[in-house]
C-alpha cells in the first residue's frame, strides 16, 4: 500500500502575551516532534485529553496552523515547503471536518452555495456542473434536494455534520481529517455519522486522520491509533494491538477509564488502572517523560529521561517500563 | 420501604411562541437512600427539566408544574413555600451542574463559597465553616485543601472546579444529590476520578444519587435503577442489569447498540434515525414511532403506558402486544 | 427543541425584519421618518418657493397669515419653505457623513481585527488619537480651514466620528475570525480578502448596521450644530442655518428655532427607534420570544 502522508518530527510553537511590561514571551511547545504515517485508504486515529496536542498536529499537518519545524510529505510533496498560491490549490486533495456543527457552518449562506463554494474558488467545472455536483453529494451524505436552498440554522446538529462533510467531498480529497467530528452529537446521532464515515471511506477510498478524545468511536473507524500526551506521541499501533495489548500506561489508563457497559455498578467493579490529577499544562512540561506526574510506575529514571518511541510487538511506545 | 423522593405523575408545561407544550408528561420516578437512579436520554428528552423541577427551580414563567406531586419523606415539594424550599435545597436537596465554571462565582475563593453553603444552613461562624470547608476539600481529593481553599475558581483546573461544586454540594449531608451530566465537560481520566468519588460519597453519606446522562457507559459504572426518558415521558424503567442485558423498548435497544463499544470495531454501529421531535409538534400517539422500526396503527393513535408486559416495565405498544 | 426543522426557507435577513416588523416603536420611527423624507423629497423637487425670499413681514407668529402657516422669520422669510427644502441637505450631510464614517471605519477595523499584531497596533493607535481628538473642535478647525459647503461638512464629521465605529468592527471581526467557519473558508483555499469581506462582514453586519443607523442622527446633530454656531454652509438652507441665524432673536420670536428644531429632533428620534428596532431584530436571544 502506498503512504499516502507521511509526517516527520512535527513541532508547533505558540509564543504567549508577554508576562509583564519587558518580560520574555514564554514559548509554548504544543506538538513536539510528532511523527506518524498514513496509508491510502486507511484511518488514523489520534487520542488524547485537553491539551494534548493532537487537534494542532492535525491542523499544523494541513498547515491551517503554522508548523515551527518538521515535514509534512503528502504524495511526495513537502507541504510545509509550498508558497500560499501552491498550497491553495493542494487544498483541494486534504479537506477538514469540525467539530461543532454550529459554528463550522457560515450562517447567512445557503447551504447549496456553501457546499459549491469549494468548486468556486478553485474553479472546477461549469456552473451547471457544480450544481449537479453538490446535488450528488446531497443525496451522498443523506440529505434531501429540496433541502438545498435552507440555511444552516434550519438543520438539526447531525444533519449538518452532513452538510459539512458533503462540503469536504466537493474536491473529490484525498484525505480527510476529521476533528472530533461527532462529539457535538447524541449517541443516536453519533452513530448516523459514524456509520455514513465509515460508508464514504470504503466507497470513495478516502483517509482519515481521525482526532477524538472517545476510545470508543476511534475503535469503530480507526485502523491504526496514536495515543497523545501533552504534545507526544507516547504510545502507536494497530487497532487490535492497542486495545487488546495497551503498553503504555497512560493508555491503560484511558482504557480503564472510558466509562463501559461492560463494567456494572452491581458487580462492584474496580478500575483495573487508576491515575490521578488533571492533564497538566503545556506550557512547563517535566523534563523526562511528560506522564510522570501521574503515572503509577513511575521512576527516578522517568523523571530525568525522556522515553523515546520503541516498538514493542506490533505497538510503538514511548514508556521507560511499558507493558 | 416507602422511597426518599417519590415523583408522582409529574407534569410541566412551558409558555412558548409554539403555545403551551408539555415538557414533562406522567413522569413517576422514585430514589431511596443509598440508592443511584441513573436518568437517560438525548437532548431535550425532559432530563434536565425533572432535576429543576424537583430542586423547585424551573423558571416560572414560562414554566410551571402543570399537575402531579414531588414528595420527599412525604412533604409534597409542589406545594411548599419558598421560604421552605430555599431551606431545604442545599440541606435536603442539592445539585451538581455539568459546568463547573459557570456554576462557581468567580470573585470568590472556593473556600469562602463552600463556606457560605455551610453558613446558610447551619448555625456556625465563619471560622468553623472556613475549617469544615477544608475539610469537604480534603474529603473530595484535593491536594493541599487548605491552600487550595484560599484559590479562585480560575485557579483551578476542569476536574478540581468539578470536586469543589460536590464539595460544596454535600457540605450539608443531603439526602438527594442531584448530578445533571457531571462530567460532560470533563476529559476521560477525570471523568472516571469524578465517578469514583461519587460513588464514594455515597457509600460515606448515603446518600440517594439522580445521575442525568446521555452516556449508557456512565449509567452502567454508576447506576442501580435507570430511567429512561424520551420526549418529556419515562419510557422505560428498572433496575440497571435488566435494563442494560434486557432493554424493552426499541429506543433504549437502540441506545444501548449505537454505541461504538470499546471492545469490537468494524461492525457497522446500529442507528436510530431522524432526531427527537420537537416537543411542539408531539402528536396523540407514541412520540418514538417516527423513527421506530417496529412501528403500526396504534403507535400512532395512542400513547403506550409505562406498564410491565413482560420483563419489566416498558411504555411500548410491540413490546405490549408481544410483537418484539 | 433545538432540533426543530422548518421546511420554509427563510434568510436570517427575513427573519430579523419579521421581528422588526413586531417591534411597534421601531415601526413608528419607520413611519414617522418616511413622512420626514417624503416631504423632504417633495420640498426638493416640487416646492416652488423660494426659502430665501422675503416675502412677508418679519416675525409673523404662526396661523395668523393662511399662506404662511408656520410664520416667518427675523427677515420675514417662510418658514415652511425653509423646513422642506432645508431638510434635503440636512439629511443629505448626514447620510454622507455616517456612509464616510462606515467606510473609514469598517476598513480599518476589519483590517486591523483580522490581521491583527502590528497592522491592529498601529491602526488602534491612530484610531485612538482620533478618539481623543474633542470632535466639535476639530471638527470646526476643518471647516474654518476649508470653505464650508456641504461636501466639507460631511467630511468633517466623517472623519471625526469614524473610531468607534472602527472599535466596534474590530470587536466583531475578532470573535468571528476564531469560529470554525472561518477556518473552513481557509481549509477550501480562500484568500484573506475573500475572508474578510464575504466571510466575516455579513456575519459582523447586524450590530454594524445599528451603528450605521445611529450615527445618521449624531452626524445630522452635528450638522445642527455646526450651521448653529455659524459655520454651516450659507448658501444652502438647512434646519441647522435656520436655527443658527434665528437664534438671536429667540426671546422675540419662538417659532422660527422651534420648528426647524422639531424637524431636526423628529428625525433623530425616529432614527434612533430604528437603531433600537434593528438592535432587537438581530439578536438571536430575543428572536426566541
Amino acid at each position: 500500500m502506498s503512504v499516502l502522508l507521511d509526517v516527520q518530527d512535527l513541532t508547533v510553537q505558540f509564543t504567549l502575551p508577554r508576562q509583564g511590561l519587558f518580560g520574555p514571551r514564554p514559548v509554548l511547545e504544543a506538538v513536539r516532534q510528532v511523527s506518524f504515517r498514513l496509508e491510502q485508504g486507511r484511518a488514523l486515529g489520534i487520542v488524547g485529553e485537553s491539551g494534548s496536542g493532537k487537534t494542532t498536529a492535525a491542523m499544523a499537518t494541513i498547515r491551517l496552523v503554522e508548523a515551527a519545524s518538521g515535514k509534512v510529505i503528502f504524495q511526495g510533496e513537502d507541504l510545509l515547503q509550498l508558497d500560499d498560491a501552491a498550497m491553495r490549490q493542494r487544498r483541494r486533495d486534504v479537506q477538514l471536518i469540525f467539530q461543532d456543527p454550529y459554528s463550522s457552518l457560515n450562517p447567512r449562506a445557503r447551504v447549496a452555495d456553501i457546499v459549491r463554494e469549494p468548486m468556486d474558488l478553485m474553479e472546477i467545472g461549469t456552473p451547471e456542473e457544480r450544481r449537479a455536483r453538490v446535488t450528488d453529494l446531497f443525496r451522498l451524505v443523506g440529505l434531501r434536494p429540496d433541502q438545498l436552498s435552507l440555511f444552516p440554522h434550519q438543520f438539526s446538529g447531525g444533519q449538518r455534520q452532513r452538510i459539512s462533510i458533503a462540503r469536504a467531498l466537493t474536491t473529490n480529497p484525498k484525505l480527510l481529517v476529521c476533528d472530533e467530528p461527532v462529539s457535538a452529537l447524541d449517541v443516536a446521532i453519533q452513530a448516523q455519522i459514524l456509520n455514513l464515515l465509515a460508508r464514504l471511506k470504503a466507497e470513495l477510498g478516502l483517509s482519515y486522520l481521525f482526532i477524538s478524545h472517545d476510545l470508543g468511536v476511534v475503535r469503530h473507524v480507526c485502523d491504526d491509533v496514536a495515543v497523545m500526551y501533552l504534545g507526544k506521541i507516547v504510545e502507536m499501533a494497530p487497532r487490535e494491538a492497542l486495545f487488546d495489548t495497551p503498553q503504555h500506561p497512560y493508555t491503560q489508563a484511558l482504557l480503564s477509564a472510558a466509562p463501559s457497559l461492560a463494567r456494572r455498578k452491581s458487580r462492584g467493579y474496580v478500575r483495573p488502572v487508576k491515575i490521578s490529577g488533571d492533564p497538566p499544562s503545556p506550557i512547563n512540561p517535566p523534563k523526562g517523560c511528560a506522564f510522570v506526574e501521574r503515572c503509577p510506575k513511575a521512576q527516578d529514571i522517568c523523571r530525568r529521561v525522556q522515553p523515546l518511541l520503541e516498538s514493542r510487538g506490533q505497538n510503538r511506545v514511548a514508556c521507560h517500563f511499558p507493558g | 420501604m416507602s422511597a426518599l423522593l417519590e415523583i408522582e405523575n409529574l407534569r410541566v408545561a412551558f409558555n412558548t411562541r409554539h403555545g403551551e407544550v408539555t415538557a414533562l408528561d406522567s413522569v413517576s420516578l422514585t430514589v431511596n437512600a443509598g440508592e443511584t437512579l441513573g436518568v437517560v436520554g438525548e437532548s431535550g428528552c425532559g432530563k434536565s427539566i425533572t432535576a429543576l423541577s424537583v430542586m423547585g427551580l424551573i423558571p416560572s414563567p414560562p414554566g410551571r408544574i402543570a399537575g402531579g406531586a414531588i414528595r420527599l419523606a412525604g412533604e409534597d415539594l409542589t406545594r411548599v413555600s419558598e421560604a421552605r424550599m430555599r431551606a431545604l435545597r442545599g440541606a435536603e436537596l442539592a445539585m451538581i451542574f455539568q459546568e463547573p465554571m459557570t456554576s462557581l462565582n468567580p470573585v470568590f475563593t472556593v473556600g469562602d463559597q463552600i463556606a457560605e453553603a455551610i453558613m446558610l444552613h447551619q448555625k456556625v461562624g465563619h471560622a468553623q465553616a472556613f475549617r469544615d470547608a477544608v475539610a469537604l476539600l480534603d474529603r473530595v481529593g484535593i491536594p493541599s485543601p487548605d491552600r487550595r481553599a484560599r484559590d479562585y475558581p480560575h485557579q483551578l483546573s476542569g476536574g478540581m472546579r468539578q470536586r469543589v461544586m460536590i464539595a460544596m454540594a454535600v457540605s450539608c449531608r443531603p439526602r438527594v444529590l442531584i448530578a445533571d451530566e457531571p462530567t460532560t465537560a470533563l476529559d476521560v481520566t477525570v471523568q472516571a476520578q469524578i465517578f469514583d468519588l461519587l460513588n464514594e460519597i455515597q457509600r460515606d453519606f448515603g446518600a440517594a444519587i439522580i445521575l442525568i446522562t446521555h452516556d449508557m457507559g456512565a449509567i452502567s459504572e454508576m447506576a442501580d435503577r435507570v430511567a429512561v426518558m424520551y420526549a418529556g415521558r419515562v419510557i422505560e424503567e428498572a433496575d440497571a442489569d435488566d435494563v442494560l442485558d434486557h432493554p424493552q423498548h426499541p429506543y433504549t435497544r437502540g441506545l444501548i447498540s449505537c454505541i461504538p463499544a470499546l471492545g469490537k470495531g468494524d461492525t457497522e454501529l446500529r442507528e436510530i434515525p431522524g432526531v427527537v421531535p420537537p416537543l411542539h409538534r408531539l402528536g396523540a400517539g407514541c412520540a418514538f414511532a417516527e423513527r421506530c422500526a417496529h412501528r403500526n396503527g396504534r403507535c400512532d393513535s395512542g400513547k403506550p403506558l409505562l406498564v410491565n408486559h413482560g420483563h419489566h416495565p416498558a411504555a411500548c405498544h410491540a413490546v405490549q402486544e408481544g410483537r418484539i | 427543541m433545538t432540533d426543530a426543522v422548518a421546511f420554509k426557507p427563510e434568510s436570517p435577513a427575513r427573519e430579523a425584519w419579521r421581528m422588526f416588523r413586531r417591534n411597534i416603536p421601531a415601526m413608528i420611527g419607520v413611519v414617522v421618518l418616511s413622512i420626514i423624507v417624503l416631504a423632504t423629497l417633495w420640498g426638493t423637487f416640487f416646492f416652488a418657493g423660494n426659502p430665501y425670499e422675503i416675502v412677508w413681514a418679519p416675525h409673523e407668529a404662526p396661523g395668523v397669515a393662511p399662506e404662511f402657516l408656520l410664520g416667518t422669520d427675523y427677515l420675514g422669510r417662510d418658514i415652511f419653505a425653509g423646513l422642506v427644502t432645508g431638510g434635503g441637505p440636512t439629511l443629505a450631510v448626514g447620510a454622507a457623513a455616517a456612509a464616510i464614517t462606515m467606510v473609514i471605519g469598517i476598513s480599518l477595523g476589519a483590517l486591523a481585527g483580522f490581521y491583527g499584531g502590528w497592522v491592529d497596533n498601529l491602526l488602534m493607535r491612530i484610531t485612538e488619537f482620533f478618539q481623543v481628538l474633542p470632535t466639535l473642535l476639530f471638527a470646526m478647525v476643518l471647516v474654518t480651514l476649508f470653505s464650508p459647503t456641504l461636501t466639507t461638512i460631511a467630511l468633517a464629521i466623517g472623519v471625526v466620528s469614524w473610531p468607534q465605529t472602527a472599535r466596534l468592527t474590530r470587536a466583531e471581526v475578532m470573535k468571528i475570525k476564531e469560529l470554525e467557519y472561518v477556518t473552513a473558508a481557509r481549509a477550501i483555499g480562500a484568500k484573506n480578502r475573500r475572508i474578510i469581506w464575504q466571510v466575516i462582514l455579513p456575519n459582523a453586519a447586524p450590530p454594524l448596521i445599528v451603528s450605521a443607523t445611529l450615527t445618521i442622527g449624531v452626524a445630522i446633530l452635528f450638522e445642527a450644530g455646526l450651521s448653529f454656531l455659524g459655520l454651516g454652509d450659507p448658501n444652502t438652507m438647512s434646519w441647522g442655518l435656520m436655527i443658527g441665524s434665528n437664534r438671536a432673536y429667540i426671546l422675540d420670536a419662538w417659532w422660527p428655532v422651534t420648528f426647524p428644531g422639531l424637524a431636526i429632533f423628529l428625525t433623530v428620534f425616529s432614527v434612533s427607534l430604528i437603531g433600537d428596532g434593528l438592535n432587537d431584530a438581530f439578536n438571536p436571544k430575543l428572536r426566541e420570544r
